[in-house]
């Protein structure tokens, strides 16, 4: 489930864009102090998450060493792999290496003694480029249809959308997935089905990527669509809209020249806690699709109960994700008059 | 105690029933279903992936076991490990939310907290939890379901419980000398009736989103359980050949997500309008 907004970041004071007029160097020099502070705090509260995961997957029971053990395996094979996997140095030396490699790129082997930064690197893009499909999907079907029914409040339209929006943003990508690909996959005939790779290991054609970018984006739009459309009429209630409706502008000009500006910063971000969404959804969508993207490598994951590149993923989402968190806040900093 | 604030005011009349009605009925279906199933789940009584047809009102699976027996089966651990889930995070996020809103300190340390947890999609942290408690099983699901869930319910309650907090009653009892878990129980809980209903019926849907993912992502029931979404997953091969193995499943699970969430924002207070919708 999407979850509410959670952006605590600074509010650009008045102060800052007040002084840029008479000082034309001195707004730049505020904006990339603010942009350092946003990405300092973004990227901390990323390793708090990351140490605090990497405890939680230490206090568990259980171990990789253990979890790939074969039948019939001897009690000295098992501490023999530990040994050769580093697990039996340790917490703290592990934990230091783990979080000091994080930022050159080193994730840490994976239970079978692949590095995980290898395993992830093929994959990554492909999810990459499915779930940024899907966020611009979203944004594009969620401000449409926010905006068409908030052009008419508590009509037919609006109901009907906002009905709509509310049913389908609980559904499971999964369930979305099999009733398209039933549909259309098997009895239009229109798409395909099933992902091909191509010998770069990306999507071999578009038309693959049509179904699982709109399995994974039909919940999210509906999640969305009441964000914008709430923020919309939110919005709608401040003055200076009052005014422009009381000048006459016709309504759509209202709305896209006086009320979407000030709903922007809400707008973006509902869109960046949807990328949490979109990112563990794709994995899901990846697997019914046979896309070759990271749900391949976590279903390989979970076969071997290799928590080790199941970290490595968390890593990797959670940085795009505080990467889509730092754009909202950018927005939000834009959009009540800060110039970043 | 006599003064409710006005986000309370809710009082749940036939519309609200009407639409709670489709939950209610599928939850004591799918958890009634298992009794009057005609064969035994682990049974084959097909070929695989036969047809529909005599004995078989769906079909069989990939193994040829009954598909509408599993059907009538597979949603009960389903609702009951959801129902676990909402039940224990609307309770936490009840008490601590409500410590929350009269302790700003604590609420401060719980705002950290979730917004650390949002970098962390549910799938991932679930999938990462189970993997390193493979021992864990049903466990493993319902804590890593419910620590996710935790900081974002609490951050509900306690923007709910802060106008009543502020309002005067509170702090006369406050200024009484009443105890802090007085004022919970006593004081401020009672208030929020209206929007615990609604964070309950949300953290169902919440639930119901991820047990059902993590049983099709294989860290959930293991075969050979009946279980909706692990259905999907087994049978997704032979969608062509029988494709009520897949389809009556994932009707299920839809039918259930949407009727949930139709109850949950039926249930919700209709207070102030929001920017954001909580879920």
């Amino acid at each position: 489930m999407a979850e509410p907004l959670t952006d605590t970041a600074a509010q650009p004071g008045a102060g800052a864009t007040g002084g840029k007029t008479s000082v034309p160097s001195r707004p730049w020099l505020f904006a990339g102090v603010r942009l350092l502070g946003l990405l300092a705090r973004r990227s901390l509260l990323l390793a708090v998450l990351l140490a605090t995961l990497f405890v939680a997957v230490e206090l568990l029971p259980g171990d990789a060493a253990m979890a790939t053990s074969e039948r019939g395996e001897s009690a000295a094979d098992i501490a023999e792999r530990r040994a050769l996997l580093g697990l039996d140095r340790p917490v703290t030396e592990r934990f230091g290496d783990w979080m000091t490699g994080l930022p050159t790129g080193d994730l840490g082997t994976s239970a079978r003694g692949e590095p995980v930064a290898d395993l992830l690197s093929r994959p990554f893009p492909n999810t990459l480029l499915l779930g940024g499909l899907a966020l611009l999907v979203t944004l594009l079907a969620s401000l449409a249809l926010g905006g068409w029914a908030a052009l008419r409040p508590g009509g037919m339209t609006d109901r009907a959308v906002s009905g709509g929006a509310t049913a389908v943003l609980a559904l499971p990508e999964f369930v979305v997935g099999v009733a398209l690909v039933l549909v259309f996959a098997q009895w239009l005939e229109w798409l395909p089905a099933v992902t091909l790779a191509d010998s770069g290991g990306a999507p071999a054609s578009w038309q693959m990527l049509v179904l699982p970018v709109v399995a994974l984006s039909i919940p999210q739009i509906g999640w969305n669509t009441r964000i914008v459309r709430a923020a919309l009429a939110d919005e709608a209630e401040a003055p200076h809209v009052e005014t422009a409706v009381l000048d006459g502008l016709p309504s759509h000009r209202v709305l896209l020249h006086h009320v979407l500006p000030g709903a922007l910063p809400a707008i973006a971000a509902g869109l960046a806690t949807s990328t949490g969404m979109l990112l563990g959804g794709a994995v899901v969508v990846e697997t019914i699709f046979n896309y070759p993207g990271l749900g391949a490598v976590l279903a390989g994951a979970v076969t071997d109960r290799d928590s080790p590149v199941v970290a490595g993923v968390v890593a990797v989402t959670g940085a795009v994700i505080t990467g889509v968190l730092l754009l909202a806040d950018l927005v939000r900093a834009w959009a009540s008059g800060g110039r970043l | 105690m006599t003064t409710a604030p006005p986000t309370c005011r809710t009082r749940p009349g036939w519309g609200t029933l009407l639409r709670t009605l489709p939950a209610l009925l599928l939850v004591l279906l799918a958890v009634a279903g298992p009794w009057p199933a005609p064969h035994a789940i682990d049974a084959p009584i097909t070929a695989p992936y036969a047809e529909a047809g005599d004995g078989a009102p769906l079909g069989g699976d990939q193994l040829g076991r009954d598909v509408w027996t599993r059907l009538l089966a597979g949603g009960r651990e389903l609702i009951a490990t959801s129902l676990v889930v909402a039940v224990l995070v609307t309770a936490t996020a009840a008490v601590l939310g409500t410590v929350a809103a009269l302790r700003p300190g604590i609420g401060r340390v719980i705002d950290r907290a979730a917004d650390v947890l949002m970098l962390l999609p549910p799938v991932l942290g679930i999938l990462l939890v189970a993997l390193s408690w493979p021992a864990g099983g049903r466990l493993a699901l319902v804590s890593a379901a419910y620590v996710l869930g935790v900081p974002y319910a609490v951050r509900l309650v306690a923007a709910a419980a802060a106008p009543v907090v502020a309002s005067g009653y509170v702090e006369a009892a406050t200024a009484g000398g009443e105890r802090l878990s007085h004022l919970v129980v006593r004081e401020v809980l009672p208030n929020l009736r209206a929007t615990l209903l609604a964070l309950f019926g949300l953290r169902f849907v919440a639930a119901v989103y991820v047990v059902a993912t993590a049983g099709f992502l294989q860290v959930g029931p293991q075969p050979p359980a009946a279980d909706w979404a692990l259905m999907i997953r087994e049978n997704a091969g032979g969608i062509l050949l029988n494709p009520w193995a897949v389809l009556a499943p994932s009707i299920a699970i839809g039918l259930l997500a949407m009727s949930v969430n139709l109850a949950a924002s039926a249930l919700a207070p209709h207070g102030g309008r929001k920017a954001v919708t909580p879920l």
